[in-house]
């Protein structure tokens, strides 16, 4: 069974890499949703290792995001660094782990649940109004502008973005099959029981927040140097949190596969929207994702059990 | 500089809070009753605030007039979004609830998009501009208007959750969930009951803002944001906390954007707000007790 699931993983992972020589390159919309739907597989797995794995309920990815967005923005700018430069990127993505960890400290020590939620919310905040104040360093509200001669096709961003996802995937999966794993899931389903087995819950809960952190720090310097511009209202918007949160929670929280499923079909049905629903497709996705958390509440992968009830393979 | 300016400072940050107040005291009767972080309560202050612009400009039937029609209304919806939305999700964890909220957030917004459009509307009334003095200082006439409905909104709440018993079944709830079941409480009911009132408080927000400011269909989640600040600030359990904690917003915004800059105030709330998280989390106001950690 795992052997299976492994090679189709694989098989997927071959189709996807030789996809982009059968299409053209220059305007393949095909290639642009797929390049965007692999930066949603990646932070929504980030999501998925603090608050499907661990239990902690983060509404600050967008600060990262834009945190990373940022770095390689002011980093190009200022030629330290160039075009898709990989160790810009590192950079960016540590930077983003130290500011999880340096803020995560407190948070997590001292807030639980929705106070939590409510901390990192205000984060993501802070580091938007921060940005529009921060002058010449980070442009104000227009941002800065980055060199887009360097631009020849999507090619190179698909396959970062690729390649982000795989490592996004992976770093879940083995997470999901070590200790770590099972720490963490101990901290999510009974947290004073983790403590008494001597796990240091603090410790844990912050690595696992920096390495989602790195994580969506990595996808913002990917959208930095895609969209060849940063700018605050874009780069900190709440959407690069809700978006992951609810394909998440739609695929199955706390799995490997379900954030990659619920990455592609929502990113689908947005889209589908959009073409078809052009002016009301916003609020189809309100409705969208009020009918999910209500019918669906365990995800697509999560909710397994029902499927098979439901075509009769196993008897309840 | 004169020293009048602080007092009129302060006289602005008050009133200026007082919206942030209202709209808190809804978040903490949803939050106190079901745990529920409502982010959709700012969308739902735009609406009516939209509910109030198309009654006055459509039917000429003033704001403050349009007070009856419109909260009566919201009830009605409140109770209707428990019933339809929350009902069957109020036992499950918190962060269901709270994606709830955004997808109805995100619905509402969007709705108000496609029916009033994205421009940026203002309710000219014949009064807007109008303010009187008192001891010296000049206090607008619509924001003085939001400030007493709000203190009869905190009236009547305290009335209705301190004298009937639907009120008491409330108080009750927001203790403890499951001993309220215990005594024969009906849940559901007190829920609704909580909802309703919550949304008719933003109703009454809505109508404050429509009357005071100019506002777009995004405008409700910046609203959302500041209630929840208040509410931080105040103590998510207490009603007159919340609306003091609104209240405190304001000040400190009205005195931060005048001697440093508007960009910063907002900043400066956001970090109040994270300070008054890690270390004081029952609020400033706030009993510890009934405040689950």
């Amino acid at each position: 069974m795992r052997n299976r699931r492994l090679l189709f993983g694989v098989i997927l992972i071959l189709f996807f890499v030789v996809l982009p020589l059968f299409l053209d390159l220059e305007n393949s919309y095909l290639l642009y949703f797929l390049f965007m739907t692999f930066i949603y597989v990646a932070l929504t797995q980030a999501w998925n290792l603090v608050g499907g794995y661990t239990g902690q309920v983060t509404l600050g990815l967008h600060a990262f995001f834009g945190l990373g967005g940022y770095i390689i923005g002011i980093l190009w700018s200022r030629g330290v660094i160039g075009y898709l430069d990989s160790i810009g990127m590192v950079v960016a993505g540590a930077s983003a782990a130290l500011l999880a960890t340096v803020v995560g400290i407190p948070l997590l020590s001292k807030l639980k649940g929705d106070y939590f939620a409510l901390g990192t919310l205000g984060l993501g905040e802070i580091l938007r109004l921060a940005t529009i104040q921060g002058g010449t360093l980070t442009g104000g509200p227009t941002g800065i502008m980055l060199p887009s001669s360097h631009f020849t096709n999507i090619a190179p961003h698909y396959f970062i973005a690729l390649f982000i996802a795989i490592v996004a995937i992976a770093v879940t999966y083995v997470v999901s099959k070590s200790r770590l794993g099972l720490a963490l899931v101990l901290i999510r389903d009974a947290e004073s029981a983790a403590s008494a087995s001597g796990i240091n819950i603090l410790k844990i809960k912050v690595f696992v927040f920096a390495i989602s952190a790195f994580i969506a720090g990595l996808c913002g310097t990917v959208q930095a140097y895609y969209l060849f511009n940063v700018e605050p209202q874009g780069y900190y918007n709440l959407n690069w949190t809700i978006y992951p949160v609810l394909m998440c929670i739609m695929g199955g929280a706390g799995t490997v596969a379900g954030p990659v499923v619920g990455a592609f079909l929502l990113s689908a049905a947005f889209e589908i929207a959009t073409y078809y629903l052009p002016d009301i497709h916003l609020m189809f996705s309100g409705l969208f994702i009020i009918l999910t958390i209500i019918f669906m509440p365990k995800g697509i992968i999560g909710s397994g059990e029902d499927w098979k009830r439901l075509i009769g393979l196993t008897v309840k | 500089m004169d020293v009048k300016i602080y007092f009129q400072l302060f006289i602005n940050g008050v009133l200026f809070g007082t919206m942030y107040g209202i709209g808190a005291i809804g978040l903490s009767l949803i939050y106190g009753t079901m745990r529920i972080i409502f982010l959709a309560q700012g969308t739902f202050i735009i609406l009516a605030a939209y509910a109030a612009f198309w009654l006055f400009n459509t039917y000429k039937i003033d704001p403050y007039l349009s007070i009856l029609l419109v909260i009566p209304a919201f009830f009605l919806v409140g109770a209707g979004s428990y019933q339809t939305l929350f009902r069957k999700v109020a036992r499950e964890n918190e962060f269901t609830t709270l994606l709830i909220s955004f997808g109805l957030m995100i619905l509402l917004e969007n709705f108000m998009c496609v029916v009033f459009t994205t421009n940026t509307r203002a309710l000219r009334t014949a009064y807007a501009a109008n303010a009187f003095e008192l001891f010296g200082f000049q206090i607008s006439f619509v924001r003085s208007m939001a400030f007493v409905m709000a203190l009869i909104g905190i009236g009547v709440v305290t009335v209705f959750l301190k004298k009937t018993l639907i009120g008491k079944a409330v108080r009750a709830s927001s203790e403890n969930m499951e001993y309220a079941t215990l005594v024969g409480i009906n849940t559901h009911r007190v829920n609704s009951v909580a909802f309703a009132i919550g949304i008719g408080l933003a109703a009454m927000a809505g109508i404050a803002v429509a009357t005071t400011y100019a506002f777009g269909p995004f405008s409700g989640f910046i609203f959302s944001l500041k209630a929840m600040i208040a509410l931080a600030l105040g103590g998510m359990n207490s009603v007159l906390g919340a609306f003091l904690g609104g209240v405190l917003l304001g000040i400190i915004e009205s005195y931060v954007s005048f001697f440093i800059s508007s960009g910063w105030a907002h900043l400066i709330s956001y970090v109040v707000f994270l300070f008054v998280l890690l270390f004081r989390p029952e609020g400033l106001f706030g009993r510890q007790r009934g405040v689950k950690l």
